[in-house]
């Protein structure tokens, strides 16, 4: 077996597609880290200050105003009030929501990156893992050798798995290492609220809690790994359901972005909460967003993602296995 | 060669993927079985000096006025007030607008029950605010209420203003606080004899309130639109345009002077 998956890691870092994800990644965290420092910057020019509690009720007072304003949406309007409570927790807590510093910016990194940037990574790696096989006809050679079919599908599904543990550590590594440069690589002890609670409205914070930031991105991360195992199975599926490397990604990607956009409108449409792709923003859950639709908690969101995970793969073993190859 | 390679990346990998399931676990943990513990209530702020002798600070309260809304550039008098300032004294000058647009005395009587607020005016030097236009003309469709509703309206602004200048002298001693009274945004039409009369009474009631405390200042701008009033006046009809905001902000600036040099 170990030799399976040593031969099929093989071929993912002979294609190179990890070094390309990593290339990608460092462009996007260098861009992203002059964006924030650029933020930073102009901040504190409009205010003349740096001191992060003026800042801070800058932006609640700036909420408020636009709240007061009548052409705003009503899911805008209760994503502004959330934000803006929890803005006053950190307030009257004494809290830095947002102190600079590199893993500040690695955990707003993994927090948007989360469900769309991150998923399409793994899909790189996952796209033509099977269906390259198909269409290069290699798939004959792989399956005439004395293993069993299962074996051959399951070492795939391990060397993606692998990868995906890669990708994120090396998001994980880079991000961190890019933004020091600019923010400092202090802060890995900053205090962090989590357990805020969106109803409607109202942010119950009941279940407010403290956590390090290390803890804190560790815990995201854990979250995103999670995602992206689960977008990784999907997508594995697809690529032993579909010949076309071409096809999978063009699925998947159709997908993701739905989900991105679905986000922002499925607040009336209940049922849409078991689809897979408005579940991806995990994150949102520790750090108290409001979801797309009421009622979504973390348990659920995990629930939905595992059972569509196990579903693909349980679909795709079968396939895989009961199938004629020609 | 790449024997290693590949061997190193999956031995990394395997590692990573240990180090993600713990995450995982942890956050498991965490969210689902961690008993909550809110953090300390007590805001224990260290203690603030006060800010930076040469630097003048000014915290601005109030309503859509204060924000500036009307004026296309957005600065609102406080901006011009602001570019004045700058002609008078080399001192920095730092400005933190607090005003909510749409808010009434009860609003900012709320507000600033609030620590951060309170650490912010504690700072200050100089306070202007406006408040007062949303409690008499509701939301712009103004004075349609009987002198009755009228003066009830006026009653509990009268008590929310004056807690509203305890609260601010309480906080910070020392800043002169400048209270802005309202002008006559309907002194062009018909019964404008009657809007007048009330605006004045109110701007007549809300100074006399401000006179019971020490250097807070009313300053008066019923003057300034009630000629032309249109010429002064956002195509809403009632917030004040740039030129508007322009003469507020100068006549603000006009009564700041810096000539002890130890102004505080």
């Amino acid at each position: 077996m170990s030799n399976l998956v040593y031969n099929e890691m093989l071929k993912i870092v002979r294609k190179k597609r990890l070094w390309v994800i990593v290339a990608i990644v460092a462009v996007l965290v260098a861009l992203f880290t002059y964006a924030q420092y650029k933020r930073v910057q102009e901040m504190q020019e409009r205010l003349g200050t740096t001191d992060w509690r003026t800042q801070l009720q800058q932006q609640i007072i700036d909420a408020q105003n636009r709240l007061n304003s009548s052409s705003i949406s009503d899911e805008w309007r209760k994503y502004l009030q959330i934000r803006l409570k929890q803005q006053q927790y950190y307030l009257e807590h004494d809290i830095n929501p947002s102190a600079p510093g590199a893993p500040t910016f690695m955990r707003m990194f993994i927090e948007n990156a989360i469900d769309l940037f991150l998923p399409l990574l793994v899909m790189v790696v996952a796209a033509d893992l099977v269906s390259s096989e198909a269409s290069g006809g290699t798939i004959k050679l792989l399956l005439t050798r004395p293993v069993k079919r299962g074996a051959v599908l399951l070492s795939k599904y391990i060397a993606l798995l692998l990868s995906i543990s890669f990708i994120l550590l090396t998001v994980a590594f880079l991000s961190y290492f890019i933004s020091g440069a600019v923010f400092g690589y202090e802060g890995w002890r900053l205090p962090l609220l989590t357990g805020f609670v969106a109803q409607g409205e109202e942010l119950n914070t009941a279940n407010v809690h403290m956590l390090p930031q290390w803890k804190y991105v560790l815990i995201e991360l854990g979250l995103a790994w999670f995602v992206c195992i689960v977008v990784g199975t999907l997508t594995f599926m697809l690529s032993v359901l579909v010949r076309s490397t071409a096809a999978v990604m063009g699925i998947m990607l159709a997908a993701l972005i739905s989900g991105a956009i679905l986000s922002n409108m499925v607040s009336s449409w209940h049922s849409a909460k078991y689809l897979f792709m408005v579940n991806l923003r995990l994150t949102d859950y520790i750090s108290g967003t409001a979801p797309p639709i009421e009622g979504m908690t973390l348990g659920f969101s995990m629930t939905v993602l595992a059972v569509w995970g196990l579903a693909a793969l349980a679909i795709s073993f079968i396939v895989f296995t009961k199938r004629d190859i020609y | 060669m790449r024997r290693g390679i590949v061997s190193t990346i999956t031995i990394v990998s395997v590692l990573a993927g240990i180090l993600w399931i713990s995450g995982l676990a942890m956050t498991i943990q965490d969210q689902f079985f961690s008993t909550a513990m809110p953090p300390a209530d007590t805001t224990k702020y260290t203690k603030e000096k006060k800010a930076d002798s040469r630097e003048i600070y000014i915290v601005a309260l109030g309503d859509s006025l204060t924000r500036g809304t009307g004026d296309e550039s957005g600065k609102g008098y406080v901006g011009y007030m602001v570019d004045q300032l700058r002609k008078k004294t080399t001192k920095p000058i730092r400005v933190t607008n607090l005003a909510i647009k749409g808010q009434r005395s009860d609003g900012l009587l709320k507000q600033l029950g609030q620590t951060e607020i309170q650490r912010q005016l504690k700072l200050a030097n100089i306070v202007v605010m406006t408040i007062g236009g949303n409690d008499l003309f509701q939301g712009g469709e103004a004075l349609r209420l009987t002198p009755k509703q009228i003066e009830q309206a006026k009653d509990s602004y009268l008590r929310n203003l004056d807690r509203i200048f305890q609260t601010i002298r309480r906080v910070n001693k020392d800043a002169v606080v400048f209270y802005i009274g309202l002008y006559n945004p309907f002194s062009d039409l018909g019964d404008a004899k009657k809007t007048s009369a009330i605006v004045r009474q109110w701007n007549f009631a809300s100074a006399e309130t401000a006179a019971r405390y020490p250097n807070i200042i009313a300053v008066p701008t019923f003057d300034l639109f009630a000629l032309h009033v249109n010429d002064y006046l956002y195509s809403d009809h009632f917030h004040p345009n740039k030129d508007g905001y322009k003469r507020i902000g100068e006549r603000v600036a006009s009564l700041i002077t810096f000539t002890e040099g130890d102004k505080k």
